[in-house]
């Protein structure tokens, strides 16, 4: 075996290997709902991208508008990303921070922390603290997290005559199952 | 102080990273989407479809025109109606009936959009539907002692709807049309009726949009006097309603009439006012994952 093939060998070997500190959101969701006197809106996204930095204890989760799915009707989805989101402007909703929290994230477990960041939805950027919980196990980590959202906050203004049909304040679900990031 | 919005600033550009990391992901199919705000631009097809499991009720009012004057309220004294409603089977086909008071014209139709404006993973710069409409008229026989055949009372279009979205507040759509009847008044009339459709829509608002439509029939065709229909309006959506307002010459609401029997003129104040109001129902709804 001459040294091309061993140094090849090694680069194999280790451009394999995961890299320890990043993990990558393998299977995620975002559901939402809109619970108002007159309407009870629900839709779900299984297109939540996300990334952890162990190291750093940052995160940066990001879902487009346009891939939710539910609704009433199909015309309410249109909608949604044509009069309230406005999709093709702002297309993706991002959370992106820090966790504020130390924790270990070689030893498996489940950890309540606070997520500390910005919230980006619909163009507008709010500063959140938000409440997570996460299971460490084997390597995985899996993240739930359950807050709400002031469409007020972003800029998204609802007509007089829906008022009674869509909520002022809309609860959110995240699940996400993380895995090191493979280079 | 200074040290504190330094940090603040590094620690953003840290997410920032990250947030980046998670741009970098291969392309996606994005499709134009609500090009018309429904399936009509006004007497047109639009290129839109019914959404699958979905059902549109359609009534529409033109009044009479308003060079009648003051004593018929500027037409507002007579009515001519069209009922009707539009299923989608899946989001490409949408079938459709209707009844028109105009003549007493029962209508049906068949719409297939087999190609949609897309960008990103796959370009398509138009969205492409083919249409085809059945029209049968039931006024009583102008003379019941000679034979008459069911088949006189038929009319049938064929439509190419060609349109794309060529940004969020414009939309443009050309329709090569034909008309067949199968009687016709005099041997100078064509049975088969050629003319070319242009719509397109600016929207105004998030909810209001402004539509024009017009239908270039071919010359030599028909007789004297017919003319081509223009029609401008605008649509006004809230929620599962879109109400359409609109001033057009054409007194039918279906493409045998607006083609062929369109006799007012925008000139000397032959103009109708007329709306439509188009109501959605959720028959088949959508699964939630």
């Amino acid at each position: 075996m001459n040294f091309t093939c061993i140094i090849a060998l090694i680069v194999l070997t280790f451009g394999q290997l995961p890299d320890a500190k990043l993990y990558e959101v393998d299977k995620g969701s975002v559901y939402f709902r809109s619970d108002a006197p007159l309407e009870l809106i629900e839709a779900s996204s299984t297109e939540l991208k996300g990334l952890i930095n162990a190291e750093e204890r940052t995160f940066a989760f990001s879902v487009p508008m346009s891939s939710f799915e539910g609704f009433n009707s199909p015309l309410q989805r249109v909608h949604f990303n044509e009069n309230y989101m406005e999709s093709k402007q702002y297309p993706n909703a991002t959370f992106s921070g820090k966790i504020i929290e130390n924790i270990d994230f070689t030893k498996d477990g489940l950890y309540t922390v606070r997520a500390k960041g910005r919230l980006n939805v619909h163009g507008v950027k709010r500063e959140r603290i938000i409440r997570s919980e996460l299971q460490v196990e084997e390597g995985q980590i899996e993240v739930r997290a359950d807050f709400t959202v002031l469409l007020a906050e972003h800029d998204i203004s609802i007509p007089k005559i829906v008022h009674q049909k869509i909520a002022e304040e809309i609860a959110v679900e995240i699940r996400a199952v993380f895995l090191p990031k493979m280079p | 102080m200074l040290f504190t919005l330094g940090s603040g600033s590094v620690l953003y550009a840290q997410e920032d990273d990250l947030l980046a990391l998670l741009g970098e992901e291969e392309e996606t199919i994005e499709y134009a989407n609500a090009s018309f705000k429904t399936n009509r631009v006004i007497n047109l097809h639009s290129l839109e479809s019914t959404s699958a499991g979905v059902l549109d009720i359609k009534i529409s009012h033109r009044f009479g025109t308003l060079n009648r004057g003051a004593y018929e309220l500027f037409g507002l004294d007579n009515a001519s109606i069209r009922i009707g409603g539009d299923y989608g089977i899946t989001d490409q086909l949408t079938v459709g009936l209707g009844r028109s008071s105009y003549q007493k014209t029962f209508d049906g139709f068949v719409k297939y959009k087999f190609l949609r404006q897309s960008k990103g993973k796959k370009v398509m710069p138009v969205t492409a539907a083919f249409l085809a409409t059945t029209a049968i008229q039931s006024m009583k026989w102008q003379n019941p002692d000679r034979e008459n055949y069911f088949s006189s009372r038929m009319y049938y279009t064929f439509q190419l709807i060609l349109g794309r979205k060529f940004s969020e507040n414009f939309s443009l759509q050309v329709s090569p049309t034909v008309v067949h009847r199968n009687l016709v008044k005099t041997s100078a009339e064509a049975h088969d009726v050629y003319a070319v459709a242009a719509a397109g829509r600016i929207k105004l608002t998030k909810r209001v949009a402004l539509n024009a439509e017009y239908t270039y029939v071919l010359p030599d065709q028909l007789l004297p006097g017919f003319r081509n229909a223009l029609s401008v309006g605008f649509d006004i959506e809230t929620g599962g309603h879109v109400f359409q307002l609109h001033f057009t010459n054409s007194t039918s609401m279906i493409e045998p009439g607006l083609v062929t029997q369109t006799v007012e003129t925008w000139g000397n104040g032959g103009i109708h006012f007329g709306f439509n109001v188009s109501r959605v129902f959720t028959v088949v709804r959508p699964k939630i994952q």
